[in-house]
């Protein structure tokens, strides 16, 4: 035999024995999409918009099966298609509206935050949470902006240097929390008949060290975790709400009149449907 | 066993497939803009190039050598390479979810790596026996894995640093590789014949 026909054997059964391995794995470890995968992307606009905070449609509809939660992330669909889609999965599409939502916990206005110097770099917070920007309080927000870029749903704004979520818009897709280099956001639940309460302030220096900084500042006095039954409590002289136990309103709003330096919020925000 | 240290130290860092040899620059050049990725994309090309090079020297040494086809070693190379991505990927798939999301487009595009076809060719050039073959083609995925990470480090700081215009963008990057081969010329020193 000559060469070529050699070649040609050898590399036509190499070539061959490998698509048939091809073949039969593929038959051996096909991967069974969920069914209800398909039917969600059907439902859903195919824009790849990214409104819902996922990289695409694909993307969201795989969660949205996975967790059988529907977020109503679908911007573009709008209440249509997450009716849509709650159908498909047999979900209730209002009851999982507002479960959760994003906070700020930092609430100091222009004036109340001291800033001693001024800060001519790259106008991103990573930028200027390298160097320190020109906010004496380590810990506050220098109101830049990264969280407001990244929002798929336009929730936050910035007035007087103070970051506002509309939590009506909220989805809590957590991209606030990862975009904020000082850990500014949290995800909370949202409670029945409750308005959102926020101690907004993420100071974790000492009182005396604290009030240099910021006039609104939590320097730790630890008042609001002595009223009756107290959501409150203290860590690193900063006060923290334990919002799973936090199922009245009367003591949250003790614990915020009694502050000395007001910087525990509250929002008006109340949910009526009940959360599951 | 010290030929083995050798052929690894060496492969890893003074003869890096990226940076001495210009192998597997898209890659490099297209995946080093987060750490992330960048990660993904090294983990995915240690696993696939250890495997394709073993596989590779088995084919070469039982098929081709004893029927002397040694000119087919580029389209069979080729051909055990992408047939290997897509079993691996079908495996990853099927066992692991996980990792299979996190690697993502990477898996496939590891196809058309030079960098793997290299390896694999390099190997049939410099005579390596099985074991020899198997270090090389992990050193030589660590090598890539290490210098993309390198390289993503360094872009994602660079990102904060105004630069000027004409240096934008690709230019910089370039600018960048071409500094990081500079400073890889540096470990040719590290082992004297």
């Amino acid at each position: 035999m000559n060469q070529i026909t050699i070649s040609v054997l050898v590399l036509g059964t190499t070539g061959l024995s490998f698509s048939l391995l091809l073949a039969l794995l593929s038959k051996k470890l096909h991967v069974e999409d969920d069914p209800r995968l398909k039917e969600v992307l059907d439902v859903l606009p195919g824009l790849n918009c990214g409104a819902c905070g996922y990289s695409g449609c694909r993307a969201y509809a795989e969660a949205v099966v996975k967790s059988l939660n529907l977020f109503n992330g679908c911007l573009p669909g709008g209440e249509e298609v997450n009716n849509k889609i709650a159908h498909i999965l047999r979900i209730d599409a209002v009851d999982k509206k507002h479960t959760v939502t994003a906070i700020c916990r930092c609430a100091a206005q222009e004036g109340q935050k001291k800033e001693s110097t001024s800060y001519e770099g790259p106008q991103t917070c990573k930028a200027a949470h390298l160097i320190g920007g020109a906010l004496d309080c380590i810990y506050g927000c220098m109101a830049l902006g990264d969280c407001i870029e990244v929002c798929p749903v336009g929730a936050l704004s910035l007035n007087n240097k103070k970051i506002y979520v509309d939590h009506t818009k909220c989805i809590a897709c957590g991209k606030c929390v990862k975009a904020c280099p000082r850990k500014l956001f949290i995800i909370i639940p949202l409670k029945e008949n409750i308005d959102i309460y926020n101690v907004a302030c993420s100071n974790k220096d000492k009182g005396a060290q604290t009030q240099k900084v910021c006039a609104r500042g939590c320097i730790g006095c630890g008042l609001c975790t002595k009223v009756e039954s107290s959501p409150y409590y203290l860590k690193d002289n900063l006060s923290y709400i334990d919002y799973k136990n936090a199922t009245q309103t009367k003591p949250l709003e003790e614990g915020k009149e009694k502050c000395p330096t007001k910087c525990i919020d509250k929002e008006e925000f109340k949910i009526s449907v009940k959360a599951p | 066993m010290k030929e083995l240290l050798l052929i690894f130290i060496s492969t890893v860092l003074i003869n890096n497939l990226v940076l001495s040899y210009f192998l597997g620059i898209c890659p490099f050049l297209g995946v080093s803009g987060r750490i992330e990725s960048a990660f993904g994309m090294g983990m995915a090309v240690i696993f696939v190039m250890t495997l394709a090079t073993s596989i590779s020297w088995l084919i070469y040494h039982l098929i081709l050598l004893p029927f002397g086809l040694f000119f087919l070693e580029y389209v069979v190379f080729i051909l055990v390479i992408a047939s290997l991505v897509q079993i691996v990927e079908m495996f990853i798939r099927k066992f692991s979810p996980a990792l299979y999301q996190s690697l993502g487009i990477y898996l496939p595009l590891i196809t058309t790596n030079c960098a793997i076809l290299g390896v694999a060719l390099f190997m049939v050039a410099r005579n390596y026996k099985f074991l020899e073959s198997v270090v090389f083609g992990f050193a030589a995925g660590l090598g890539f894995w290490l210098v993309l990470l390198i390289m993503a480090g360094i872009r994602e700081e660079l990102e904060y640093v105004e630069v000027p215009k004409v240096f934008k963008g690709a230019s910089l990057t370039l600018i960048t590789a071409g500094l990081l081969a500079l400073i890889f010329m540096g470990f040719s020193g590290l082992i004297s014949a």
